[in-house]
């Protein structure tokens, strides 16, 4: 299954075939940073609204695509906050990989990481992207990751992601 | 010198980015004039536009989350932004703290504040990544330069120096003073009993749902 974090509308996501796609469709609350996603109800996060399922879905893919405005050097402010809001996607053990701290997985899917920015960026926001998906899938223990810039502000230009 | 103290946690008591805030207080000379505003939702508000105005250089000390900014704080960056109440000379410093050991893992959350500074037409400053957030709050009362807090010390009163003056110098990176494989170890012994206080087993901590 692919799943899609977007802060796009969904009829601008061209992907066919098994796609799940987390938008912009209700409010979301933001991360209280209380780790009761580890704790309290290991694997979903605490707070009540529709988002509350992310890392559990992000567990059952085998494809994660990131379609975000480029705000940065990093993602829009919605589609990080369904990333902070989905750190139950991990265990909150430690591992080192690669020399440095990181999670343990909780789950066993291995996933492709791919990344669309779209929006007005500067060569040093390209590149602070470019690192920040890398170190998203080492942190999410992806099997691959590759980052896409799109031109320009209209990414219904783009339509073969 | 009139310096801003953004406080980028989503917590109102117990957080490791106030307990960098005291340490930082605590090195100001008698002549800094500071004010402290709390940015723990994604709200601007005209407060904040106005003691953004005030300040000479302003300070945000914040979790790394998901290796980047907390989106509640990004929203009120990119709000701030658009405010355009930062005087163009504003000189823009950040300390970023996570519970990795390597201080280094905040460096991508570091540029992307730096790039908000362009953005919002002030000064780079410096920026201070600290590992080993998780254990701050617990250390909080150990004095600034000792023990664990060695080496977060040094740094700290470097980057208050340079906030004190005006100064821009290169990112430095810092972890608390603690051998990484017992900071690991208590870390988990944190988790357990955080899971046993909420009535869970060790086990539960793997759950799927």
């Amino acid at each position: 299954m692919t799943l899609v974090i977007t802060d796009l509308e969904r009829q601008w996501i061209p992907f066919e075939g098994e796609i799940e796609v987390i938008g912009p469709d209700s409010s979301i609350l933001p991360c209280i940073g209380c780790f009761g996603c580890w704790t309290k109800t290991p694997g979903k996060c605490i707070l009540k609204d529709a988002f509350c399922e992310t890392g559990q879905k992000i567990g059952r893919c085998d494809r994660l695509v990131i379609v975000s405005e480029c705000v940065y050097g990093g993602y829009s402010p919605f589609v990080k906050n369904v990333l902070d809001r989905a750190i139950s996607y991990i265990h909150p053990y430690f591992c080192i990989r690669g020399g440095q701290m990181h999670h343990r997985p909780r789950y066993a899917n291995a996933m492709d990481f791919q990344v669309y920015f779209y929006g007005d960026t500067t060569p040093q926001e390209r590149e602070t992207a470019r690192k920040l998906a890398a170190a998203n899938a080492l942190n999410y223990d992806a099997k691959s990751h590759a980052v896409t810039f799109l031109e320009g502000r209209n990414p219904q230009a783009e339509a073969s992601l | 010198m009139k310096i801003l103290l953004i406080n980028g946690s989503p917590k109102t008591k117990q957080s490791a980015s106030a307990a960098l805030l005291d340490d930082c207080k605590a090195c100001f000379s008698r002549e800094t004039e500071w004010r402290e505003r709390h940015a723990a939702r994604p709200v601007f508000s005209p407060e904040d536009a106005a003691a953004l105005s005030w300040a000479d250089g302003v300070v945000f000390v914040f979790p790394l989350y998901v290796d980047g900014i907390p989106s509640h704080l990004l929203s009120w960056l990119r709000q701030a932004e658009r405010s355009g109440s930062i005087r163009p000379q504003t000189r823009i410093y950040g300390m970023v703290n996570s519970g990795f050991f390597e201080g280094e893992q905040n460096a991508l959350a570091l540029a992307m504040l730096k790039s908000w500074s362009r953005h919002a037409g002030a000064v780079w400053g410096q920026g201070l990544g600290i590992g080993g957030g998780g254990a701050l709050t617990a250390i909080a009362s150990v004095p600034l330069g000792k023990g664990p807090k060695r080496d977060l010390g040094r740094a700290l009163g470097d980057l208050v120096r340079h906030i004190e003056t005006g100064a821009s110098a290169e990112e430095r990176y810092v972890h608390v003073n603690f051998p990484r494989f017992l900071y690991i170890w208590s870390a988990q012994m944190g988790w357990r009993s955080q899971a046993k206080k909420n009535g869970l087993t060790r086990r539960d901590l793997d759950r799927r749902q």
